[in-house]
């Protein structure tokens, strides 16, 4: 499967990733440019952390071997794409239980803001063309997609 | 496995440079373009702020406001502020070197060249001295004296040299300027951390320095040059690569203020000089046009045509003009001139003087210009120059490219030379708008850059676009490299253009987009827009006339174009100027100026797009003439 | 080889699949009492009618097909014979097997107060058969009394909410969600429910309730007297492990059936996952053990020990809450709470390592909790904000790309 692999030292922490995966998944039409960074409904599925130190550590769904989200997930709504190997949210299905959230391990998930009804989830750009819109637009080649 | 650095290079609207840049062994910017393509979103918008120890901080759904509260408008409108302010310092000190460079040769009875635009200038100003450097020196004065006024102090000439209801608007607005330079100081105040928060308070300011910019950096600049170094006068030149003849020792120059060349391209062509060149192998000294400066050369070409060879592109060129490996040396005075040429220039032993320490390159030698001390400053750099000729020639690969470029360009456009080719008064022109031959008139000015589509994509699809609608173009700046390198300024170009503006242009041999030079020259398009504006008893803001930076690159654009908004012209760019994170600018720009000035910003980086949207301000405003 | 499994929940569901994957020959066939395959976390959807039968069923479509799996629906296992491998269904019919799987569930706990296991009007919440028959009910009834105010009472009196009916809930302790969370998260969950028109008795317990002449309920009296009308009831008091049918099969049991580390029961080749064994009552738990028991089943020896099970999350009314580990303070705990007008945080910290964590209002990327809890993870030396503590402080990267906790 691919996956996003991380060298996270490469990291400069400009958010470059989240803005791009905000604008991958924004609702409304647009371009970067008019993209609503203060509209909660925009919403990265990735985040840059930072350790006690002050490094950088960009936090990306793994899309796991054995994905902790979808073994918590009572509706069905997330589960491994056999082919691909990513994980895949359904949102229709989703009984906004939130145990995914509760049970990845790295604390990727999250609830959406607004609604509270969906899990924010990477989907690997799949509407995209299964290009990352994040690693395409890492300045720093931080995040990069690799056959794993 | 070829020699090329990387095939990697941005498109150009110049197919045959495309490739050529594409062949080459060293890096240019074309090539980085791809590995600069992630652009960090917060600095698109504009909404990243690094006034502070606290910053930088950045606005987002969970952090709409910076440390110190500051919400986008303001950090977008600070930063906004900021880039303009800086924008008119680098025009302001343009003109201030030209001033000083008319001072110093009226102070020391050298050649005035232009004494129509001298005795035009102190009509204006009221100067009356029966001798003629007593009256430049008065006219330097005058300018001088206005740039150095304080902020609380109105400048003189605005009012003089500002088309009477526009003055009144400004006036109104409470956006007249005070001392040009005082201005600039005011608005990096204004800005700095923790000071202004009120972004549309801080938006007049950028219409202030716009105009301060535009009347004194840009109006005169033009002017005062013309009166040392002459006047433009129409005629044909070649543009382009192929204008660079390697017999000679070839000078590429780059920047902004032709006045500093004054003394060095006279001196090129003395015989002693002239004899130099030969011992060395050479035929003589030739001047290779690039950026601004070169386009200013070109301007004046008539009266240099023995020093100058011609315009060989825009700043985005540089390094192609460099790396055709016939140029020895570059003198720089100002901007636009790459920090990337550096490299080629070391690689291919190419002397970097620099002549203004603003424009200090890294590998360059800094030699300012030194007014009293000229003939012995000109002699070592002319020196130095063919030393680097002599150890090059031979050792560094020659990679010409003879045939790119165009023969036939015409050139030499100003608000004098196109006036008296119409026969001395604008009516021809106007009765060309009012009967619909020509539907319209285009500003298509700035820079290039090479990220609307590619290396003057833009600029020059959104030209060809608005020909074929019958709209005129007449450009300034390093657009104009661009489009010349195109073919579009030859009188051929003619058959582009719409079937109603073709009739005329074939009729009058002319090509459908005039070139007026450089980025200053905006100030002679707005000079032709005022006296059509005066002779048809209009505000500039009902004229058919659009503004377009579509490839806005710098922070002098910016400035050109606040001074575009303040004349209450709509101004199109390609690329938003990092203001698209605000609300309230992106209000203001697009849609309160209309009422404030009548201007508006309109941004768009779709030729076909902006050409319709631009045909349909241009339609509106002809309704508006009832014509 | 013939693999049997009882129960249709997500370990017997998880079993299968996982059979399937290791043997591609082999015969599955799953026997339920259930006729629709569904998630019992959403029944309360199905009461309040967002959704039907078919959008409770969490497996992909065409699951039994595609894993081709014989399914016998609507049927029930009377009884287990480990020594002649084989089973006894309500038809009567036998049914041989070489590996068998109980995964049965539970069944809600009524408890033997008054009549109420003998009414008509007396429902548990634990299978869509309640659910239904809860809604069947509910048509005709106008108040409703739920006992317990656990989850599943607060789900049901969720889903009735939508249907407008009056409802009452009485629990035995003093706050709402008592093994969840502490008062203070509790009372906001009671605010919404009061303000939706539910009414709590708190502190109180049912301690009659006769049967009328209709075979129902009509009203329950409290441990203070006090009587509370009623036509349907709910008691959410908790369930026992559905081990009816191994009474005689030899296999040991005691609240459940009784599991080594492997899952095998105490007789080979049976084994058993979820509810049934009593390990824990939560899903990503069910379906871990379905796992590892369906791995188990094909000759694997995996083992189940990610065994945490104390940890849940809430969403009534979008206010959403986590809550893993131990809720009550105890002594030498060390307590921080955080509180905005969005959340409520409080974590249990005891010397150095987090015991427990309540997160009300903002759960966002709280997965790092439970890791930090179950695995009893040092956090003293990092120099942190405890609620800023996350997994860039344990970082690390595989070859393959995945995370990983670093070494304590």
């Amino acid at each position: 499967m691919k996956r996003i692999i991380i060298d996270y030292q490469k990291c400069d922490g400009c958010k470059s990733c989240s803005v791009a995966c905000m604008q991958a998944h924004r609702e409304t039409e647009g371009t970067v440019y008019d993209l609503d960074l203060t509209d909660p409904h925009n919403e990265s599925r990735n985040r840059i952390l930072k350790d006690a130190d002050g490094q950088y550590k960009p936090l990306f769904c793994r899309h796991c071997d054995d994905p902790k989200c979808v073994e918590s997930c009572m509706s069905g709504a997330l589960h491994k794409d056999p082919e691909s190997g990513h994980v895949f949210y359904d949102e229709t299905r989703c009984g906004s239980c939130f145990m995914c959230v509760m049970n990845c391990p790295y604390g990727v998930l999250k609830p959406d803001t607004v609604s509270k009804t969906k899990v924010i989830k990477c989907d690997f750009c799949v509407n995209a063309g299964g290009e990352p819109s994040c690693v395409a637009a890492c300045p720093k080649q931080a995040i990069y997609v690799e056959e794993v | 496995m070829n020699e090329c650095y990387g095939c990697n290079t941005c498109k150009s609207a110049d197919k045959p440079l495309e490739e050529f840049i594409a062949g080459l062994p060293m890096e240019t910017s074309h090539h980085r373009v791809d590995s600069q393509s992630t652009k960090c979103g917060f600095g698109l918008q504009g909404v990243c702020c690094r006034l502070c120890a606290n910053g930088p901080c950045r606005i987002t759904p969970k952090s709409p406001r910076g440390i110190c509260g500051a919400n986008a408008d303001t950090i977008v409108v600070r930063n906004l502020l900021r880039a303009v302010a800086s924008g008119s310092g680098c025009y302001i000190h343009v003109v201030e070197n030209t001033a000083l460079n008319v001072k110093n040769i009226a102070q020391t009875k050298g050649e005035i060249k232009g004494v129509e635009t001298l005795d035009r200038l102190a009509s204006i100003f009221g100067i009356e001295e029966a001798d003629v450097h007593k009256r430049a020196e008065a006219v330097a004065d005058a300018v001088l004296k206005d740039l150095y006024k304080p902020e609380y102090e109105k400048m003189e000439l605005t009012e003089k040299l500002s088309y009477g209801p526009r003055y009144e608007k400004w006036k109104e607005l409470g956006i007249l300027p005070g001392g040009a330079k005082s201005e600039v100081f005011h608005g990096v105040v204004k800005c700095s951390t923790n000071l202004n928060s009120d972004p549309v308070n801080m938006l007049l300011d950028c219409l202030k320095l716009g105009i301060s910019t535009g009347i004194h950096g840009l109006v005169l600049t033009n002017l005062l040059n013309d009166v040392v170094l002459g006047e433009p006068e129409i005629r044909t030149a070649p543009v382009g690569l192929r204008v660079i003849d390697p017999d000679y020792i070839n000078i590429m120059i780059t920047g902004h203020q032709h006045s500093m060349f004054t003394f060095l391209q006279d001196r090129l062509t003395d015989d002693d000089v002239k004899e130099k060149a030969k011992k060395a192998g050479a035929k003589g000294f030739k001047l290779v046009g690039c950026t601004c400066v070169g386009q200013d050369l070109q301007l004046r070409g008539a009266h240099y045509t023995e020093v100058f060879d011609g315009h060989a592109g825009n700043n985005y060129t540089s390094e192609a003009i460099l790396a055709t490996g016939g140029i020895d040396a570059v003198i720089s005075e100002f901007n636009c001139t790459l920090p990337g040429i550096e490299p080629i220039c070391d690689e291919l032993k190419i002397k970097q003087i620099c002549i203004d320490n603003v424009a200090k390159k890294a590998n360059a030698e800094l030699k300012e210009f030194d007014f009293e001390n000229r003939p012995a400053v000109t002699d070592e750099i002319i020196d130095e120059v063919i030393e680097a000729y002599s150890a090059r020639r031979g050792s560094v690969p020659m990679n010409l490219m003879k045939d790119h470029g165009y023969a036939n360009t015409l050139t030499g456009v100003s608000e004098v030379s196109l006036k008296k080719f119409l026969g001395g008064n604008w009516k021809p022109l106007i009765d060309l708008i009012v009967s619909g031959d020509i539907k319209g008139v285009a500003g298509v000015v700035g820079c290039s850059n090479l990220t609307a589509g590619g290396h003057d994509v833009l600029t020059v699809d959104l030209v060809k676009e608005l020909i074929a609608k019958d709209i005129i173009v007449l450009t300034a700046g390093c657009s104009s490299g661009g489009i010349e390198n195109c073919g579009l300024m030859e009188p051929e170009a003619a058959k582009l253009a719409g079937p109603k503006l073709r009739a005329v242009c074939e009729k009058l041999g002319i090509p459908p987009v005039l070139n007026f030079g450089p980025c200053l020259a905006i100030g002679r398009l707005e000079i032709v827009a005022t006296e059509l504006a005066e002779a048809l008893n209009v505000d500039l803001p009902q004229l058919p006339l659009v503004l377009s930076a579509a490839q806005w690159l710098e922070e002098q654009a910016l400035a050109d174009g606040c001074y575009g908004l303040a004349l209450g012209l709509p101004l199109h760019l390609g690329l938003p100027p990092f203001v698209t994170g605000s609300p309230v600018a992106v209000q203001v720009l697009t849609e309160d100026m209309k009422k404030l000035t009548g201007g508006q910003v309109i941004i768009n980086a779709d030729a076909k797009e902006s050409a319709d949207i631009l045909e349909k301000i241009i339609e509106e405003k002809r309704q508006g003439l009832n014509i | 080889m013939k693999y049997v499994i009882i129960g249709a929940g997500v370990a017997g569901i998880e079993a299968a699949k996982t059979i399937r994957q290791k043997d591609s020959a082999g015969e599955i066939r799953m026997i339920s009492k259930d006729a629709d395959v569904h998630s019992r976390c959403m029944l309360h959807k199905f009461i309040a009618g967002e959704r039907d039968e078919k959008g409770l069923d969490f497996t992909e479509e065409d699951f039994f097909q595609k894993h081709k799996i014989d399914w016998m629906k609507g049927v029930q296992v009377t009884e287990v014979h480990p020594d002649a491998k084989e089973i006894t269904l309500d038809s009567g019919e036998k049914i041989s097997y070489d590996k068998l799987l109980l995964a049965g569930g539970a069944d809600s706990f009524i408890p033997p107060v008054g009549e109420l296991r003998k009414a008509t009007n007396v429902y548990g919440l634990r299978n869509l058969s309640d659910a239904q028959a809860i809604v069947k009910e509910a048509e005709q009834a106008e108040n409703v009394l739920i006992i317990g105010s656990g989850l599943v009472g607060l789900d049901a009196a969720y889903g009735l909410l939508e249907r407008g009916k009056k409802i009452t809930i009485v629990e035995m302790v003093d706050r709402i969600l008592p093994v969840q969370l502490d008062k203070h998260a509790a009372c906001a969950y009671q605010a919404l429910f009061e303000k939706a028109g539910v009414r709590f008795v708190l502190g109180r317990k049912a301690s009659e309730a006769v049967c009328e002449a209709d075979g129902k309920i009509h009203k329950v009296t409290l441990d203070n007297g006090k009587e509370i009308p009623c036509d349907l009831l709910i008691v959410a008091a908790g369930v026992r492990s559905a081990i009816a049918c191994l009474e005689g099969s030899g296999i040991e049991c005691d609240r459940g059936v009784t599991v080594d580390a492997h899952l095998k029961t105490s007789k080979d080749d049976v084994y058993a996952a979820g509810d049934i064994t009593g390990l824990s009552g939560i899903w990503p738990n069910a379906a871990n053990q379905g796992k590892i028991a369906g791995a188990n089943m094909c000759g694997g020896s995996e083992e189940y020990n990610d065994t945490y099970a104390i940890k849940n999350t809430i969403n009534f009314f979008g206010l959403v809450t986590l809550c893993v580990g131990r809720i009550l303070e105890e002594k030498g705990d060390q307590i921080q709470i955080k509180e905005d007008k969005t959340q409520y945080k409080r974590v249990i910290l005891k010397d150095g390592k987090v015991q427990g964590i309540l997160l009300q209002g903002d759960i966002s990327h709280a997965g790092t909790w439970q890791y930090l809890i179950k695995n009893q993870i040092d956090i003293s030396k990092i120099q942190k904000d405890i609620f800023h503590v996350n997994f860039a402080d344990f970082y690390q990267i595989d070859e393959n790309g995945e995370y990983r906790w670093a070494e304590n």
